[in-house]
């Protein structure tokens, strides 16, 4: 969904609000699968509150959420579990793929744990075993951000 | 019942039960499910809303932490196995160093100041896994609220470990021969605050559930189990405790000076979802009795023993002296040798008795390290307490079981 | 030290114990051991069951764990370690009733050419799921086992990874990077 400076002021500016609405309200669904999933449940914490951005409502159908966000390791039984969810929730949607272990297998290197990209396709990466609350904030507004944008690409050329 | 998930794919005809004259469901709870705490799958056989049979299916998180673990060194392994039950990473720790310690000897000779930590943080530990309990469970049971107020009062433990060990979660601070630091200056301050404000804050949680309308209506009755049933499934800890039968690690086999502070065993008689739920939250008293102990005691001197062939030297003598140098590069590049023998460890984890039955083959690796987890025994439960509820009162038994799938499946 | 309160003052202490299970386990006994954590019997998986049934008249009936071990390169390669504590029912809800709770500690060494073992699914309901694993894992047998299937990994996984000639990193990658189960559709660019 690329902002052109040639389409019409109108169509623009849809864009702009389309954009604005989906990133202020990203419904993450309840994927938690291990120790980050602890940490994604403190998000909504009183001291984190990702209710003041949005996303405080995590739903558990993923027909109704937009944002997947793995957090933990992912098994070889789970990963196509996670993948026949992923390609349950309607677009447009988002995957975060949180901690070490999701991004690319932690700390364990072993037959049992895949990481996530080589069956999802992940928007953003979080390090961390496990991330601090603090780092999947951050890691939510990186992807507002991009959102907003449209693409991850102008984020990078915005931020420069 | 058995359910060969491979036939069914193929003949889904046997989702309908031959012989059987009610019309039955087989419905798949999991493994993505807000109640199931983790990732479960829960073969349930129903007919309307009420469960005829159960079958857990578990394997999920399966990460192969014993494997991974028999490939680092004893140091390293710490680490692994903090992974295994997440919310009670520093019990995990605690079994593996008291099992290495005892292989190496040494168990008798770590200094009372690493004693003293190592149970006011266990303790810490347990209550946070016990705070993630209340809120989650409560949270299943459609009581919002107090997830918040447990959380808030997780994170001024985690806050706590943070500022002493680095880490939130999975600390990794125990090692075999004391402790990885000391504690900062300021420690005890915090924990003096923490030790002053808990109290008030366990009191109003428990004003709020302990006899709360909803909470009794939906836990009184459900998943009852007895004494002897419960030993023949291999229940320990507080599903244990809720039959009456007072069984705690800490004080059947007492590890770090457990026998020398004074706490009790809280037990109920009932065996029932209420029972479990009103043990965990006596035993949130009793650890709080016990890290106030450990603060009065708080005796100084070293952390680790003085061993420089296990536990590395401090970085300061390490820039005048070249043994000490040595010593360090010595074990950080090959780690120290275990003698050869095989020991069953356990300790009283939040969940129940946790044990590895750890073998040495004499290397700087463990050979073998078994996991008795308890949240295995207590999901292989379900089997026998689903059945005979309604499917919110399965939801009801997970919660009151306690499973934490990093500990079924490792 | 709190006053140790013994319930059951007429069984059998633990040393009185070994020779009886000596004889019960007879050809298929190996070694008896007193270890620093608890006491021990090696043996050959035909003498479990009476064993097993001997222990549980001693009063040990409740079995916290059945482990498996590989040792190969030695032989027996495989072990399976049965842990076993004795837990008296009734009213005990003083915890100094359970001071000192006895242990016991069965080491099991099957053949390797065909490792099987009596199943113990029917005395301790919970030894269902643990068996299940330790054929998962090990790839050794129970006999009379009502569902021997694998539980930890998925049900067409080849090979049992907690054997030593299993390497770290498995046999095969399921999921490789650049994709197959699925297509991964490209990441949105602009």
């Amino acid at each position: 969904m690329a902002l052109n400076e040639h389409q019409p002021f109108v169509v623009t500016k849809l864009d702009e609000f389309l954009t604005w609405a989906q990133s202020s309200a990203i419904w993450p669904m309840t994927m938690g699968l291990a120790c980050c999933a602890i940490e994604m449940m403190s998000i909504v914490s009183p001291r984190y509150d990702t209710a003041r951005f949005g996303a405080e409502v995590f739903r558990s159908s993923p027909r109704q959420s937009d944002l997947m966000i793995v957090s933990g390791r992912v098994s070889n039984k789970m990963a196509p579990v996670l993948r026949q969810l992923y390609e349950q929730m309607p677009d447009p949607k988002w995957v975060i793929s949180m901690g070490a272990c999701a991004s690319t297998g932690g700390v364990f290197d072993n037959y049992a744990i895949t990481p996530a990209d080589t069956f999802l396709p992940i928007d953003i990466y979080v390090p961390g075993c496990p991330p601090s609350p603090d780092a999947l904030i951050y890691s939510l507004m990186q992807l507002r951000r991009e959102i907003r944008a449209g693409s991850k690409t102008k984020v990078l050329a915005e931020n420069a | 019942m058995t359910l060969d998930l491979r036939a069914l794919e193929s003949n889904p005809d046997l989702l309908l039960t031959p012989g059987d004259d009610r019309d039955t469901l087989i419905l798949s709870m999991g493994p993505q499910h807000p109640s199931t705490h983790g990732v479960l799958r829960v073969m349930l056989k129903l007919d309307g809303e009420t469960v005829i049979s159960a079958e857990p299916e578990i394997g999920f998180l399966h990460t192969g932490i014993e494997k991974q673990a028999e490939n680092l060194f004893w140091q390293q392994a710490i680490t692994v196995v903090d992974r295994a039950d997440y919310l009670a990473p520093l019990s995990n720790s605690l079994c593996f160093v008291l099992a290495a310690e005892r292989l190496l000897d040494i168990d008798r000779q770590i200094p009372e100041r690493a004693r003293v930590l190592r149970v006011m943080f266990t303790e810490l530990t347990r209550l946070a896994s016990h705070l993630v309990w209340l809120g989650t469970h409560c949270l299943d049971l459609g009581a919002q609220s107090i997830f918040f107020y447990a959380f808030e009062m997780r994170e001024r433990i985690l806050s706590i470990m943070e500022f002493v060990t680095g880490a939130r979660m999975h600390q990794s601070w125990f090692r075999i021969g004391g402790l990885a630091i000391d504690v900062p200056k300021g420690f005890l301050d915090t924990i003096d605050d923490f030790i002053g404000r808990f109290p008030d804050r366990l009191n109003d949680m428990r004003a709020i559930v302990e006899k709360n309308v909803i909470i009794v209506d939906r836990l009184v009755g459900i998943g009852k189990i007895g004494q002897q049933e419960a030993i023949d499934w291999g229940l320990t800890g507080p599903p244990l405790r809720a039959t009456g039968i007072a069984y705690d690690v800490r004080r059947a086999h007492p590890y770090c000076d457990y026998d020398t502070y004074d706490f009790d065993v809280p037990t109920q008689t009932t065996g029932d979802c209420y029972a479990r739920f009103v043990v965990r939250l006596d035993e949130m008293v009793q650890s709080w009795r016990i890290i106030k102990q450990a603060r009065e005691r708080f005796p100084g001197g070293p952390v680790v023993i003085d061993d420089r062939k296990i536990v590395p030297p401090p970085k300061t003598e390490i820039q005048h002296s070249m043994e000490a140098l040595i010593h360090h590069f010595k074990l950080v590049s090959s780690g120290f040798n275990v003698p050869e023998g095989h020991i069953y460890q356990s300790v009283e984890g939040p969940r129940g008795e946790m044990g590895m039955y750890v073998t040495s083959a004499g290397g700087n690796k463990p050979w073998r390290v078994r996991w008795r987890p308890s949240s295995f025994y207590h999901t292989q439960a379900l089997k026998r307490l689903a059945p005979g509820n309604l499917i919110a009162d399965v939801v009801a038994i997970i919660g009151s079981m306690d499973p934490v799938f990093g500990d079924v499946d490792r | 030290m709190p006053e140790i309160v013994n319930p059951h003052p007429e069984r059998a202490g633990i040393a009185d114990l070994v020779p009886e299970l000596t004889k019960a386990a007879g050809e298929d006994f190996l070694e008896a051991v007193s270890e620093d954590d608890m006491d021990e019997i090696a043996l050959r998986p035909g003498g479990l069951l009476a064993v097993i049934t001997r222990l549980r008249e001693a009063g040990f009936n409740h079995l916290l764990d059945v482990g498996g071990t590989d040792h190969h390169p030695l032989t027996p390669r495989f072990e399976i370690s049965y842990i076993l504590t004795a837990i008296p029912l009734g009213d005990v809800r003083d915890p100094r009733r359970l001071f000192g709770l006895k242990r016991f500690r069965l080491r099991v060494f099957p053949s390797d050419a065909e490792p099987v073992v009596p199943t113990l699914s029917d005395v301790w309901p919970s030894a269902n799921w643990a068996e299940r694993e330790i054929f998962d894992l090990f790839g050794v047998l129970f006999a009379g086992h009502p569902d021997l299937r694998r539980i930890l990994n998925p049900d067409d996984w080849k090979g049992h990874p907690l054997r030593k000639d299993y390497p770290l990193r498995g046999l095969e990658r399921r999921f490789a990077a650049g994709g197959h189960v699925g297509s991964v559709p490209p990441l949105r660019e602009s």
